[in-house]
């Protein structure tokens, strides 16, 4: 049963800016590509370490983990250069009263 | 009728014994550029000046920098590492002005240096290319005119990046990326050289091409980058050897060769690693094979002190197929610790991994290898087979395989093996009139055979000379 969070106010995720959120034992990242936000989870498919906070780069809209260098999609969690080859988890975003929220499950 | 093993033993005692004759001579140095020891920004950047190249490289290499000076050297694999002092190596020596396209614009030293090794030669009889690498940068290349009609590119590096950017910049690093571990991440600091090869769909280059390194300064850190691209249907044999003069303080060669084998492509990347044994050699090989694509090591370490490199490839398409052939030969001071990896990403994928070592006179052969079947990758097929021969007592072997399995319907097979040459085979060998160092050859080359077989005939005959020599020399 899909369950919706809140992230933060909409004027508080500028362009280029990144927010972590958990939510159980899940953390996301929810990043603002220009306008457009997008939500991965804080998780490297490669080893398991964290990837929401390493390079993000809002042109390509992508992410770089720090650990091994992979770089992931984050519209549709597909690495696009090795060594990951697994996609990572992506989240809805959704707008309501001014508010970012999230759909997880 | 008793075997004596002290003869055995002294029959193989010298490795490599000519190396010093063969390949250990050293030239003058006349280079046009000789950076001082150790590693900073401003040489980062003045490697980068030298090459006039785009901005988006220039800044490629100082974050691939400062990934290599905030990572901790890798305390796994072997102790020697630690011996590694980076601070006491010269990371760029310019020997000439530009690769020439005939050995005579190449500068008259350095020409005879690969006369010496046989270079031309070879490139004459049986190579549809050749480059040569002397330092950093190559100083020789060249493609069959045929080739390159057809569109197949085989140039440095260097000139690749410089004539086909846009290639180049898709592919580039996309394998191997610059904080994949902290000798990639040096490499993509500091990488000069290599070999950029694109073969254009359904082209099936039949002769190999040939990549030969020669390191000459003491000191020196050799940063080659490799990018082989084959488009769908194509198919290309890649050759590279190399050798170094013997010095008694340590040089490091860190190369990065990224393969990509598009649909139903095949790539064959074929190594006769012989670097004197005061080189370190930690080199990073990785392999894309999209689906119905074949990509293939054939990886044979016979020098260095040390060499850490375990090629790999990722099975990325369905039916792709990745194969690892690889010897190792450790002999006195020498760590090999080779190996290899297959990751099966895409159901219906096959792969092999043989990889067989020799060590003697207190030498040390390592198998570390990695076979990763994915969750999803359905009916995938794969057989491991490392087998170790110990010539004597002082050496030692170790076996560190890893396996992961994340789909029932596999099938993967996994086995090992490590043997003396012992009695009883020099004396069933001996019994019918083989002298007791022919017998020890015989032995050892019939160990190695499963894969000198997979050579080009020039190589196998190479490397069962080599093997020989090593084997020869003190009976009697």
């Amino acid at each position: 049963m899909p369950v919706i969070i809140d992230v933060c106010p909409v004027d508080e995720l500028g362009p280029g800016e990144m927010r972590l959120v958990e939510w159980e034992d899940l953390e996301i990242g929810v990043f603002n590509c220009g306008g457009n936000l997008y939500a991965i989870e804080d998780r490297c498919s490669h080893d398991n370490g964290p990837l929401a906070e390493g390079e993000f780069d809002p042109d390509s809209c992508t992410v770089e983990c720090p650990r091994h260098g992979s770089l992931f999609d984050l519209k549709t969690g597909q690495p696009k250069t090795l060594p990951a080859y697994v996609p990572v988890e992506t989240y809805p975003v959704i707008i309501q009263d001014q508010t970012i929220k999230l759909e997880v499950e | 009728m008793a075997v004596d093993v002290t003869n055995e033993n002294a029959a193989l005692a010298a490795i490599n014994a000519d190396y010093e004759q063969r390949y250990g001579f050293r030239d003058a140095e006349n280079y046009l550029y000789k950076a001082p020891k150790g590693l900073n920004r401003e040489i980062v950047e003045k490697i980068s000046e030298f090459k006039s190249e785009p901005q988006w490289m220039r800044e490629f290499r100082l974050k691939a920098l400062e990934h290599f000076m905030s990572r901790p050297q890798p305390t796994w694999g072997s102790p020697m590492l630690q011996e590694i002092d980076y601070d006491d190596i010269h990371y760029f020596v310019r020997a000439s002005e530009k690769p020439g396209r005939s050995w005579d614009d190449v500068p008259e030293d350095v020409k005879k240096t690969f006369d010496r090794l046989g270079i031309p030669e070879a490139e004459r009889k049986f190579l549809a290319g050749v480059g040569a690498q002397y330092e950093s940068e190559v100083v020789y290349h060249q493609v069959r005119e045929d080739l390159e009609k057809q569109g197949v590119i085989f140039v440095d590096m260097d000139s690749g990046l410089r004539e086909h950017e846009d290639i180049v910049r898709e592919h580039f690093a996309t394998v191997i990326p610059p904080n994949d571990n902290k000798l990639a991440a040096l490499n993509s600091a500091v990488w000069s050289g290599g070999s950029f090869v694109y073969v254009p769909e359904g082209v099936h280059v039949e002769m190999p091409l040939q990549a030969y390194f020669r390191i000459n300064t003491e000191n020196m850190g050799q940063f080659e980058r490799t990018l082989i691209i084959a488009e769908p249907g194509s198919y290309v044999h890649y050759v590279e050897g190399c050798t170094a003069p013997t010095y008694s303080s340590n040089s490091l060669h860190s190369a990065v060769v990224e393969l990509i084998a598009k649909p139903g492509a095949r790539i064959r990347y074929t190594t006769v690693q012989n670097w004197s044994t005061n080189v370190f050699n930690l080199v990073t090989k990785r392999a894309v094979a999209q689906e119905d694509a074949t990509v293939e090591w054939v990886d044979c370490n016979l020098g260095s002190r040390l060499t850490m490199k375990y090629p790999s490839v990722y099975l990325m398409g369905e039916r792709a197929h990745g194969e690892i052939l690889s010897i190792a030969f450790a002999g006195k001071g020498q760590h090999q610790d080779a190996g290899g990896k297959i990751i099966h990403a895409a159901p219906n994928t096959t792969s092999n991994i043989f990889a067989k070592s020799i060590s003697k006179d207190g030498g040390r052969g390592s198998y570390r290898g990695l076979l990763e079947i994915a969750k999803g990758a359905h009916g995938a097929r794969s057989k491991v087979v490392c087998d170790a021969l110990l010539l004597d007592e002082h050496s030692r072997s170790d076996t560190y395989p890893t396996i992961r399995i994340g789909e029932d319907d596999v099938n993967v097979g996994h086995e090992a093996t490590v043997s003396r040459v012992g009695e009883d085979q020099l004396f069933y060998l001996m019994s019918h009139g083989i002298p007791e160092d022919e017998a020890s050859k015989l032995i050892v080359n019939g160990f190695i055979e499963p894969i000198t077989k997979e050579l080009p005939m020039e190589y196998a005959v190479e490397m069962n000379r080599l093997i020989e020599l090593q084997m020869e020399g003190s009976i009697g």
